[in-house]
């Protein structure tokens, strides 16, 4: 059959057209956060306070994977130091218009799929006049905000679990850190590098029977050298428990042996799925547990306290705990994900089907132990990834200060991330001390002094503080653009995590050392 | 126009931020930094600063270097603008698909940023000589391949003359897949180069030809079977165009059709395009990164730049000043120790003799004696030493003087 009558005969089978535009713009993203994940972004709505060259650069990597919408909170004027830094005001022509419209104007021009919306007001107004404003966004991002706002701003959006995540980011010339203010943060589909276990070492029944029936003497000498080596494994387990009290190879004698039996099973030297057995022969003998984080969470307060109305993962977590506890293997319920395999397509297919089959089964029994509805697509990734799950808990912003013993283990455990955090806090204290409008020019010793009343008296600040400050004394004000476009990678980046629940965002302050170009999480 | 851009180029208050780190030196600032107008006269007058590519990296590094404060930029790219490069490649708008890469992007950042040159070359890396790469300080690369990283290494090793010290081009190189990423600072024959970690790569995913003929189990299999082995037997000598929509369409519905009859699933358009075109996953935020990175790499040392003392580019003898009591042991302990010089296991010999040698054992052996010895009695005034050492890629030059 030529290709050509292939194409013929299958059109009708074959539905799915060229992409559209959209898809094909987003393509290279879509390969890491897929249709879901791009719903989620284009959902998002997004607060920036202030329109500096920081805020900004973290904005345009918001704007071009295409958020939903964006509002960038400031009251200022452009001045010409703003036109020096920012990549998304004009230069002079834009000194003495808006910064926060300049900036919206520009940003707008990346992406038409994305609002973008100039907000004129001051933070202490919105604070004291719209609060409830705050809380239409999904999360607030703030760069270099004065010590008392800042406290305000935290403050309240820590107040309830449904209002959004707010992103500290704070920078000095070379210096800078971040940090993400949630209550918590559930990740189903955290993309791991890791496989779910193939479960051979409990073989379920079908893949067992099949594979104790395979006629290895009889059998064609193409399609012996095609066999999948799961298979083998499972069979060759079988055979060696029964003369071993049910027990799998143990020592590394045992284990030898097992796979010199592997070997011995060849008709023919070359054969590459007896070889391919011998090399994942480990997965015979290696139990197949609950991982210890995952089974961590099926005690969980908000497990154990389970209401109709608590959030659906903790409903997923809840029959994941009962299936192990209930099902007879006590492991996590079989995917239908397997590798590539040395074998002829139709034993692999075969393979396959098994597998989907017994996943569809354990499946239905993992919903029967579902309390509430659960949407089929949340169930199929909780399933996928079940494995991998996380559950992250977060703290207030400001947390660190207020445990004392948390920064004398940190003086030990990370004292150049604890120097650089201290000498950027100590700032944030000056400034607020300092003059309204009147040069930030704080001095080594008075920053030092003020990071000094951070620690419980008597504690010594770390040896590598001295080269932390200066930095900040150095360049107290200056939001470099090397500095800022790091920052607006990293900070975005963790936003997405954040928006999509994919992958895994940090939990704790990222800290930001491009004198020795570095990054730290304290 | 030109005139009014450049008049307004440097408004006061333009350099404000960056300034703060040029004008004063932080405590972690290598000694040879001169604080103040040397260093910025260098960065905005003489700098002269090559990008190569200007796709993703390339936006961002040259937006970077453009608010840094060089004004003279080149910059190379062969390509042309893809609607998916969108995503990412933000000085690029819908209206310029189609464009060179090279050539918006300049425009691009000469309007946004008054008073910097950015000359754009619409072409090959390999279209230029050795004169054209000798003009720059600095290179640097946001590339997508390895063969162009290869060339472009190899070219700056090449370039590198021991008589001259300009011919020294650091090459500063990023990457990035998905949302990781690495930067990393080449200074050609001193630090190991490209070539040298070429063995660090992972291998491309190749599918043996007997599975993709006899044995598909995977998607994958299918899409490699129609264009490796279908696409040439039905259309002969006509080129698969992987960036035309027809030609994917073709191979994506004979992929999908072997894979129904195999019974396989998951041959979709969107796989079928990433293996044929082997599309490695990209956004803006990774990107910035990695651009970020690199050009903050490029901004220390452009801060460097004048050092003429530097032990491996100055091309001068370090001065140093000892005791005439000195002994050759506590010279070498003092080299070892010295901040700026930090040698391990330092040999040293002068023009016309051996003073010290580590290795290989005769030679440490028969030179042993000198240790006890004044280096007075060995070295003239003003005279030079040289320092090697298995650990130091380069020989170091000492001119000693004697304290009175």
């Amino acid at each position: 059959m030529s290709a050509l009558n292939i194409e013929e005969s299958t059109t009708a089978l074959v539905t799915e057209q060229a992409p559209d535009n959209k898809t094909k713009r987003y393509d290279r993203q879509l390969r890491l956060w897929a249709a879901s994940g791009q719903n989620a972004l284009e959902s998002s709505r997004i607060l920036v306070i202030s329109g500096t060259a920081t805020s900004t650069s973290i904005l345009k990597n918001l704007v071009l994977p295409g958020i939903g919408q964006f509002t960038i909170l400031d009251s200022t004027k452009v001045t010409p130091e703003d036109a020096g830094n920012n990549f998304f005001l004009e230069g002079p022509s834009s000194i003495g218009k808006s910064r926060a419209e300049e900036a919206v104007r520009l940003l707008s021009e990346l992406n038409d799929g994305v609002e973008g919306k100039a907000d004129l007001r001051s933070l202490e107004e919105v604070l004291e006049k719209d609060k409830e404003w705050l809380s239409e966004f999904t999360i607030v991002i703030a760069h270099n905000l004065e010590a008392a706002l800042l406290d305000k701003l935290s403050g309240l959006l820590w107040e309830d679990q449904g209002f959004p995540s707010l992103v500290v980011v704070r920078s000095a010339g070379f210096l800078a850190e971040f940090y993400i203010q949630y209550h918590e943060h559930t990740v189903i589909e955290s993309h791991p590098e890791t496989a779910q276990s193939l479960r051979l070492d409990k073989p379920f029944p079908s893949l067992l029977d099949y594979s104790m029936s395979l006629d290895f003497e009889n059998m064609d000498v193409t399609d012996h050298a095609h066999v999948p080596y799961l298979f083998i494994l499972v069979r060759l387990l079988e055979e060696w428990k029964k003369t071993h009290n049910g027990s799998p190879p143990a020592t590394y004698a045992e284990k030898k042996e097992f796979k010199k039996s592997i070997l011995s099973m060849r008709k023919k030297h070359d054969e590459e799925n007896f070889e391919e057995a011998e090399a994942q022969a480990y997965r015979a003998w290696t139990p197949t547990t609950v991982p210890s984080d995952i089974s961590a969470l099926f005690t969980d307060p908000k497990v154990l306290s389970l209401t109709d109305s608590s959030p659906p993962f903790y409903h997923l977590v809840y029959a994941l705990s009962k299936f192990v506890e209930d099902q007879p293997y006590h492991a996590l319920p079989l995917t239908s994900t397997l590798p590539d395999i040395k074998a002829s397509t139709d034993s692999y297919i075969h393979l396959q089907k098994l597998y989907k089959a017994r996943a569809e089964e354990e499946k239905q029994i993992f919903k029967s132990y579902l309390k509430v509805p659960v949407e089929e697509d949340m169930v199929d990734a909780f399933l996928k990834n079940s494995h991998a799950l996380k559950l992250l808990r977060g703290k207030k912003w400001g947390a660190l200060e207020a445990d004392k013993e948390a920064l004398v283990s940190a003086i030990e455990t990370a004292p150049k991330q604890l120097s650089t955090h201290l000498a950027l806090t100590a700032l944030t204290s000056l400034a607020a001390k300092n003059q309204p409008n009147a040069p930030l020019t704080p001095t080594v010793e008075d920053l030092t002094a003020e990071a000094q009343t951070l620690l419980p008296p008597g504690t010594d600040l770390p040896d590598e503080f001295p080269d932390a400050v200066g930095e900040v004394a150095r360049s107290p004000t200056a939001d470099l653009p090397n500095t800022a476009a790091l920052l607006g990678g990293l900070v975005a980046q963790e936003v997405i995590k954040m928006i999509t629940k994919q992958y895994i965002p940090i939990n704790g302050y990222c800290i930001v050392d491009l004198i020795e170009t570095w990054t730290g999480i304290l | 126009m030109s005139s009014e851009s450049s008049a307004s180029a440097d408004w006061p208050g333009r350099y404000y931020h960056i300034d703060q780190v040029l004008n004063t030196p932080g405590p972690r600032t290598d000694e040879a930094f001169l604080a103040g107008d040397g260093v910025k006269n260098f960065l905005r007058d003489q700098a002269k600063i090559l990008v190569i590519g200007a796709g993703g990296l390339g936006c961002e590094i040259l937006a970077n270097l453009a608010l840094t404060g060089f004004k003279d930029i080149h910059v190379i790219d062969m390509d042309t603008i893809d609607i998916s490069n969108l995503n990412r490649q933000f000085l690029f708008r819908p209206k310029d698909v189609g464009k060179s890469k090279a050539i918006v992007a300049a425009e691009f950042i000469m309007k946004r940023v008054p008073g910097v040159k950015v000359t754009p070359y619409f072409g090959k890396i390999q279209d230029k000589d050795d004169d054209y790469y000798m003009q720059f300080n600095l290179v640097i690369c946001g590339l997508d391949s390895v063969e162009a990283r290869r060339w472009m290494n190899a070219t700056l090793v090449n370039l590198v003359d021991p008589e001259n010290p300009e011919s020294l081009k650091p090459m500063i190189d990023g990457g990035t897949e998905g949302f990781k990423g690495q930067a990393r600072v080449i200074l050609p024959t001193i630090t190991s180069c490209y070539e040298c970690s070429l063995d660090m790569l992972n291998k491309p995913t190749a599918f043996p030809i007997c599975t993709i003929a006899n044995t598909p189990r995977l998607p994958e299999h299918c899409i490699e079977w129609a264009s490796v082995l279908e696409w040439p037997r039905v259309h002969g000598d006509k080129k698969l165009d992987t960036d035309d929509p027809d030609h994917i369409g073709w191979l994506y519905r004979v992929a999908a059709a072997r894979a129904a009859e195999f019974k396989i699933e998951g041959v979709t358009w969107s796989l079928t395009q990433g293996v044929v075109k082997n599309i490695i996953p990209a956004i803006a935020s990774t990107n910035a990164i990695i651009a970020a990175a690199c050009c903050n790499e490029a901004f220390k040392i452009a801060l460097h730049e004048k050092r003429d003392d530097c032990p491996v580019c100055g091309g001068e003898a370090l001065e140093i000043t000892i005791s005439p009591e000195m002994t050759v042991e506590e010279l070498i302990d003092m080299l070892v120790e010295k901040q700026d010089i930090q040698i391990k296991k330092p040999s040293l010999s002068t023009p016309t003799k051996q003073i010290y040698l580590q290795a290989p054992p005769q030679l440490e052996q028969s030179t042993r004696p000198n240790l006890e010895k004044k280096v007075s009695e060995l070295v003239p005034p003003n005279g030079e030493v040289t320092v090697t050492a298995t650990t130091l890629p380069f020989s170091l030059s000492l001119r000693i003087s004697y304290s009175a």
